[in-house]
C-alpha cells in the first residue's frame, strides 16, 4: 500500500548523525560524519586501521562524551532523541548495544554471569529467561559451558559470549566491532551465519569489518571511511568492488559528481 | 602418652582453636578493605578509623537507649552503609585512579590521590572522634567478655570469639553469595573487571562503587561492634587495625571475600601459637614476619591461582 510506504519513509530514523566530529585531546579522530539509519538497515562500515571506525562506535555508545580526554562536536539522534551528551548507561537503556572490539568480556566471570551482566538494566530483567534461551539456542555451545569461566574459552566462544551479552539488553540497534579479528575462518563463518539470524529478526545493525567480501555480503548498505571521514557510501552491488577498494586505500579518483 | 606430649598437644590444639576463632574476627575487620581494593583498586587508609567510628556509634547508641548490646549493629550497620555510600559518591569517586585518568592527570596522581585523600580522611576521623568522644577508653559492657566454652577439662574457647567466628563465617558467606548471585553483586564484579564495558551494560559505575563502599563500611561496623565487645578502644586505635587488615588481605590475596577468612584464620593461628610458645611479645612479630614471608614468596596471596 502506498500510504503504508509513505508512513514507513516518514518513520523516525533509528539513528541520525549530523556533522559529527570526535576528538582525543587536540586530535580529531573523525570529522563531519553524516549518517542516517532506518529500521532494518544493516550498515557495514569499511575502512583500514585508524580510519575512525571504532571511534565512531565509541562516540555512539557514549564513551567519548564524558571525560576531558575526548569530546564530540555535532549531533547524534537515537530513536528520535538527541543523544550526544548521554552517558553509556542511558544509551544502552535507550536500546543501543555494542559488541566491542576485542570482545572485552568480564574475564573472571562465567559465561552465564557475563550474559546476565548484559541484562543489568531493570527493563531487561523480566526478559532474562526468554533471552537466555534464545542465546543458548543460537549458540548451543554456550549452553554446555555456561558455568565455565570465560578466560578459559577459545576466542570464537568468547566472541559468542560477547554477542550474547549485547543481545541480553534486547537492543533495537546493535553494533559489531571487528567480529572476525583473531578468529579462525571456520569460526568466522559460524559467527556470521548466526549474525544473519540475529539481523533478520528486524534489528538494525552496524557492522565494522576489515574483510570486504564478508562485509558486503552481510549488509544492506555500506560506507567506506578514510582518515576519519566517510569517503564512499552505497549499496552492495551498486558500486564496483574496485571503486570500494580504491576508496578503502584512499586512491579513489575525484569524479566530481558526488 | 607422656605428660609432656599431652601438654604439647593441648597447647597446640588450644592455639589452633583460639587462633582460628580469632581469625573470624580478623576477617570481618579486613573484608571491607579487601572489597575496596578488589572493586575500586582503592587502598583505603581510613579503614581502621571507620572501625573505631562504628565502635563509638555502638557505644553511644547503647548508652542512649540502654538496650542489650546485640541491638547495636541493627542500628549502626545501616548508618555506616549510608556513610560509606555518601563518602564514595561525594569524595572518593572524584579522586580515584579512574577519575585522575578522566581528568587527564599523570598516572602518579592516580596512585597518590586516593592514598593522600584517605590518609587525610583518617586524620579527620580520629581527630573528630577525639573532639566528640574525648580520649577516654570506651567499651561495650557485656557478660560474655570473660566466659569460655569448655570442650574438655584442658581445652576451651572464648564464648565471644566463638560467636564472632560463627557470625563472621555466616556474614562472609552471605556477602560472597550476594556478590555472586544478585544483579548488583554481579555489577560490582563487572565494574571491578572493566569499568568501561560495565558502563556499556548500563551499569552506573559511580553508583556501583558507592554501593560496594557502603557494604565495606557495613561490614566494618560489625567488626567495630566486635572490637567494642572484646576490648576497650580510643579514638586513635584505628591504625593498628588498619595494619592488621592489610596483613589479612595480603595473606588471603587482595580483594577476595573468602581469602579474607583464610587470611584471618592463618594470621590468628600463627599469632596465638607464637604467643603460646615465645611469649606475648612474639605474637605481633610472628604475624608480621608471616606477612613479610608471604609477600616475598607468594605476593599474590595464599589462595590465588596465578
Amino acid at each position: 500500500m502506498s500510504t503504508w510506504a509513505t508512513e514507513s519513509a516518514m518513520q523516525t530514523p533509528v539513528l541520525q548523525i549530523n556533522s559529527l566530529s570526535a576528538f582525543y585531546g587536540e586530535l580529531r579522530a573523525i570529522h563531519d560524519i553524516n549518517l542516517t539509519l532506518h529500521r532494518g538497515d544493516v550498515l557495514a562500515i569499511i575502512g583500514a586501521n585508524g580510519a575512525g571506525k571504532s571511534t565512531l562506535l565509541r562516540s555512539l555508545s557514549g564513551l567519548m562524551t564524558h571525560g576531558s580526554r575526548s569530546h564530540l562536536r555535532g549531533s547524534i539522534e537515537l530513536f528520535g532523541e538527541r543523544a550526544e551528551t548521554w552517558r553509556p548507561e542511558e544509551i544502552v537503556n535507550a536500546g543501543f548495544a555494542l559488541v566491542p572490539e576485542g570482545r572485552r568480556l568480564f574475564t573472571r566471570m562465567t559465561v552465564e554471569d557475563n550474559l546476565l551482566a548484559g541484562a543489568y538494566l531493570p527493563r531487561c530483567r523480566p526478559l532474562i529467561p526468554q533471552r537466555l534461551e534464545e542465546i543458548y539456542t543460537l549458540f548451543p555451545r554456550l549452553r554446555e559451558r555456561r558455568q565455565q569461566v570465560v578466560s578459559q574459552m577459545s576466542g570464537g566462544e568468547q566472541q559468542m559470549v560477547s554477542i550474547g551479552r549485547a543481545l541480553m539488553s534486547s537492543p533495537s540497534l546493535i553494533a559489531f566491532d571487528e567480529l572476525s579479528l583473531g578468529l579462525s575462518p571456520a569460526m568466522v563463518d559460524e559467527i556470521y551465519q548466526n549474525l544473519r539470524r540475529i539481523i533478520t529478526q528486524g534489528t538494525t545493525a552496524i557492522i565494522i569489518e576489515q574483510d570486504l567480501k564478508r562485509a558486503l555480503s552481510s549488509c544492506t548498505r555500506f560506507c567506506v571511511m578514510l582518515e576519519g571521514s566517510i569517503v564512499l557510501e552505497g549499496k552492495p552491488g551498486e558500486v564496483s568492488e574496485d571503486d570500494i577498494t580504491a576508496a578503502y586505500f584512499g586512491t579513489m579518483k575525484e569524479n566530481g559528481d558526488d | 602418652m607422656t605428660d609432656d606430649m599431652y601438654w604439647f598437644a593441648i597447647d597446640l590444639l588450644n592455639g589452633i582453636l583460639s587462633g582460628a576463632m580469632l581469625g573470624g574476627y580478623y576477617a570481618l575487620i579486613s573484608v571491607g578493605l579487601a572489597l575496596n581494593f578488589g572493586v575500586m583498586k582503592l587502598v583505603n587508609l581510613s579503614h581502621g578509623d571507620w572501625l573505631i567510628v562504628a565502635a563509638y556509634l555502638c557505644v553511644t547508641m547503647l548508652t542512649a537507649t540502654g538496650l542489650a548490646p546485640f541491638w547495636a549493629p541493627l542500628v549502626v550497620v545501616p548508618i555506616m552503609y549510608c556513610i560509606g555510600y555518601g563518602v564514595q559518591r561525594g569524595l572518593l569517586n572524584h579522586v580515584s585512579s579512574h577519575a585522575a585518568e578522566r581528568r587527564n592527570l599523570p598516572p602518579v596522581y592516580g596512585l597518590m590521590l586516593p592514598l593522600l585523600v584517605t590518609f587525610g580522611l583518617s586524620i579527620v576521623l580520629s581527630q573528630g572522634m577525639l573532639i566528640v568522644f574525648s580520649a577516654d577508653a570506651a567499651t561495650i559492657r557485656n557478660q560474655w567478655s570473660y566466659s569460655a566454652i569448655r570442650l574438655s577439662p584442658d581445652l576451651s574457647i572464648s564464648t565471644l570469639k566463638f560467636g564472632f567466628f560463627i557470625a563472621a563465617a555466616v556474614l562472609l558467606a552471605g556477602l560472597a553469595t550476594w556478590l555472586k548471585r544478585t544483579h548488583i553483586g554481579r555489577a560490582i564484579r563487572a565494574a571491578s573487571d572493566d569499568p568501561e564495558i560495565a558502563a556499556l551494560m548500563g551499569m552506573r559505575t559511580t553508583h556501583i562503587y558507592a554501593v560496594a563502599s557502603g557494604v565495606a563500611l557495613a561490614s566494618a561496623s560489625i567488626a567495630g561492634f566486635m572490637i567494642g565487645m572484646s576490648r576497650s578502644f580510643q579514638p586513635f586505635d584505628g591504625a593498628p587495625f588498619l595494619l592488621l587488615a592489610f596483613g589479612v588481605v595480603i595473606l588471603g590475596g587482595l580483594g577476595s571475600v573468602f581469602g579474607s577468612l583464610i587470611g584471618g584464620v592463618v594470621l590468628g593461628i600463627v599469632q596465638v601459637l607464637a604467643g603460646t610458645y615465645f611469649g606475648p611479645a612474639a605474637q605481633q612479630v610472628a604475624g608480621y614476619l608471616l606477612i613479610l614471608l608471604v609477600l616475598a614468596v607468594r605476593p599474590q596471596g595464599l589462595l590465588a591461582r596465578k
